[in-house]
């Protein structure tokens, strides 16, 4: 069958690593659609030989966009490789910035980066799809709102982890540096302003969202829609953590299929590599490849937001338990399937990470003096893991007695999704474009496929300031340009 | 800005390190790997913003040094899948009313791989160094920033 072939291009900062490929047949539909992201090269080999402690800081500097949950990750590995407990003060104070991250991450996604879709629309004009177009439409003192809390909430993160963006808080066995009485006070104040901007802005998704009959039915469209396995960090009582616990992982019908301390990640996970990505696949090991496939037979799961809130058994905080019982009922029950209701769990995380940065600076241990257990043992394997806001990220490192490098691997969050959102870019695609039809606003859907898991794609192509970071190509079976689109 | 673990992307703090070796008078250098929303807080509070960075566009010799000005950033030309870039910046900043710079200048080299992880630039971007840094001096010198000769402990900043 005679395929053209279009290209989604953007060449922008951060999403110039990923493309957008779709193929269409001599009706005009679309005969396949993918995601191709050239990812960084180099980096297990740039990290052997050094020493282990300086991952925290390296492996932060990976990405500019979430730097804190490496920086977390690679802490939580070196606690593991060094054998050593985190002091509990210490994890308090790892757990604090942690979750102030989080809130602060997700406030982002929400009204800067994947919100415009949804509170200005996914057909308005693309000039008001961003930042300027959200404050058009919630107000400006909300635009306000949001810079100013987003400031404020890095001001935490600043006095604890000492940069916001390579931060230089975690030690093996607990933290550099602890959080002084004086502090305590403002913190506090900023931790309920926080908690007061979650719940708002779970107002404002209902507002804007939930009563939209359209924006409901898009979310929960067939097109936007995949039945896979998911995975999250529970606790004990298999409540979502951020910071740490069990990797859950719940079939497509809800149950639990595994649980596991990630020492073990390797006899659940493994990689699948297909040639025409350098990104890999990660896929549950025991159930098996089946290609990009859903349901239970195929090994492909998700990680993030949605995944987490299916994974877990509810919130760990009671305000974000009661949005948590409200999102499923709204939903149709649980688990949730469609990719755009990450949205809707994002700001429900948003408001757990909140309630959590309340209780731990009320807590009087918060500002000890005593915040690390220093390590006594010979390192050899550390494996260390968190939740991203993008989702499960795990570091495994292995070293020599001396602690020097001799072996990285990491998952990093997007990885786990990734076979999931070629599925969704694939589906979307196939849903949305007919006979030739690709609209701009057609064009928006398809990549809201893929930004509704917040997708991070490393951070070091720029783009051509004025140029339009946006490229359609029509292309013949042998790859000659019919027709070349740009906005 | 850039990434200082990916070769020639960081090929800005190398430009920023040499002039802040040189204090000029009202400048303050700052070296960031961040990107969209948090550039503004490092640009709130300053009059003027001169940019160095890397750029990737495959349109022209590796070592060639770009420049853009504020206007150049005026328009919004399409969405941002996972970030504000500086024409959103710019728009947001005057819509809440940040004190923003008024004049921004941007100067970017030409590189040819910044997605390789390595310690150093690659010799090409080493030897158009002088070049991007040359091009700086020339900008500040322009905004009336005085020549290092005797500026020898740093200046007054220029935020309010």
């Amino acid at each position: 069958m005679k395929q053209r072939h279009v290209a989604i291009d953007p060449i922008t900062r951060l999403e110039g690593h990923g493309k957008i490929d779709i193929f269409l047949n001599d009706k005009g539909d679309v005969d396949h659609a993918y995601l191709q992201i050239p990812e960084l090269r180099g980096f297990e080999v740039f990290s052997l030989g050094r020493p282990s402690e300086d991952m925290p800081q390296i492996t932060s500097r990976i990405c500019g966009v979430c730097p804190t949950a490496h920086h977390m990750a690679a802490t939580k590995a070196l606690d593991d490789l060094y054998q050593v407990e985190c002091h509990p003060v210490g994890r308090k104070i790892r757990e604090l910035v942690y979750n102030t991250f989080m809130l602060e991450d997700h406030a982002l996604h929400v009204y800067i980066l994947g919100g415009p879709d949804f509170i200005v629309g996914p057909d308005a004009p693309k000039e008001l799809r961003n930042v300027i177009g959200v404050i058009g439409k919630v107000g400006l003192d909300v635009g306000k709102k949001v810079i100013s809390m987003r400031r404020r909430l890095r001001g935490i993160i600043n006095y604890a982890g000492g940069k916001v963006i390579h931060p230089v808080l975690g030690l093996p066995g607990g933290v550099a540096k602890g959080i002084s009485p004086d502090q305590i006070a403002e913190f506090k104040q900023i931790a309920a302003e926080g908690l007061e901007f979650a719940k708002f802005t779970l107002q404002v998704f209902k507002d804007i969202v939930l009563k939209n009959e359209a924006y409901v039915k898009l979310i929960t469209s067939d097109a936007f829609t995949h039945k896979t396995y998911y995975m999250g960090l529970v606790d004990k009582d298999n409540k979502v953590n951020f910071y740490d616990g069990d990797v859950r992982v719940v079939t497509p019908e809800g149950k639990e299929y595994a649980k596991f301390p990630i020492r073990d990640y390797l006899q659940h996970i493994n990689e699948h590599v297909e040639p025409w990505t350098y990104i890999k696949f990660p896929f549950l090991k025991n159930v098996g490849w089946k290609g990009f496939t859903e349901g239970g037979r195929s090994g492909v799961y998700a990680v993030a937001p949605m995944a987490r809130l299916n994974a877990a058994d509810g919130m760990a905080t009671p305000e974000a338990q009661k949005a948590y019982e409200e999102y499923f009922k709204v939903l149709g029950g649980k688990p949730v399937h469609h990719t755009l209701a990450n949205h809707y769990a994002r700001v429900i995380e948003m408001i757990q990470a909140a309630e959590t940065i309340v209780a731990l600076v009320n807590d009087p241990q918060i500002t000890s003096k005593d915040f690390r257990t220093l390590p006594t043992k010979t390192p050899k394997i550390g494996v260390g893991v968190v939740e991203a806001p993008r989702g499960t990220l795990i570091h495994h490192y292995e070293t020599d007695e001396r602690g020097l490098m001799r072996k990285t691997n990491l998952i990093v969050a997007t990885i786990g999704n990734s076979a999931r959102i070629a599925m969704s870019v694939d589906k979307a695609a196939k849903g949305l474009i007919k006979g030739g039809n690709v609209s701009d606003g057609l064009l928006n859907q398809v990549e809201m496929a893929f930004r509704a898991y917040d997708p991070c794609f490393g951070c070091a192509t720029h783009t051509l300031p004025g140029e339009m970071p946006l490229i359609v190509t029509l292309r013949d079976l042998k790859g000659g340009v019919i027709k070349e689109i740009r906005r | 800005m850039g990434n200082d673990i990916l070769g020639d992307d960081a090929v800005g703090f190398h430009a920023a390190r040499s002039l802040r070796s040189e204090p000029f008078e009202g400048v303050d250098v700052v070296e960031t790997g961040e990107a969209g929303l948090a550039l503004l807080d490092h640009l709130e509070g300053y009059d003027r913003a001169l940019i160095l960075d890397a750029i990737a566009t495959g349109k022209c010799r590796p070592g060639t040094v770009l420049s853009w000005g504020r206007k150049d950033f005026k328009d919004i030309v399409s969405p941002s899948p996972h970030f504000s870039g500086l024409p959103e910046l710019i728009q947001l900043a005057e819509r809440v009313g940040m004190h923003f710079p008024k004049d921004m200048r941007v100067l970017a080299m030409e590189v040819e791989d910044p997605t390789v992880f390595r310690e150093s630039l690659t010799p090409g971007a080493a030897q158009a160094l002088p070049a991007l840094v040359s091009e700086a001096r020339r900008v500040l010198a322009e905004w009336g920033h005085a020549q290092p000769a005797a500026m020898l402990t740093g200046g007054p900043r220029t935020r309010r």
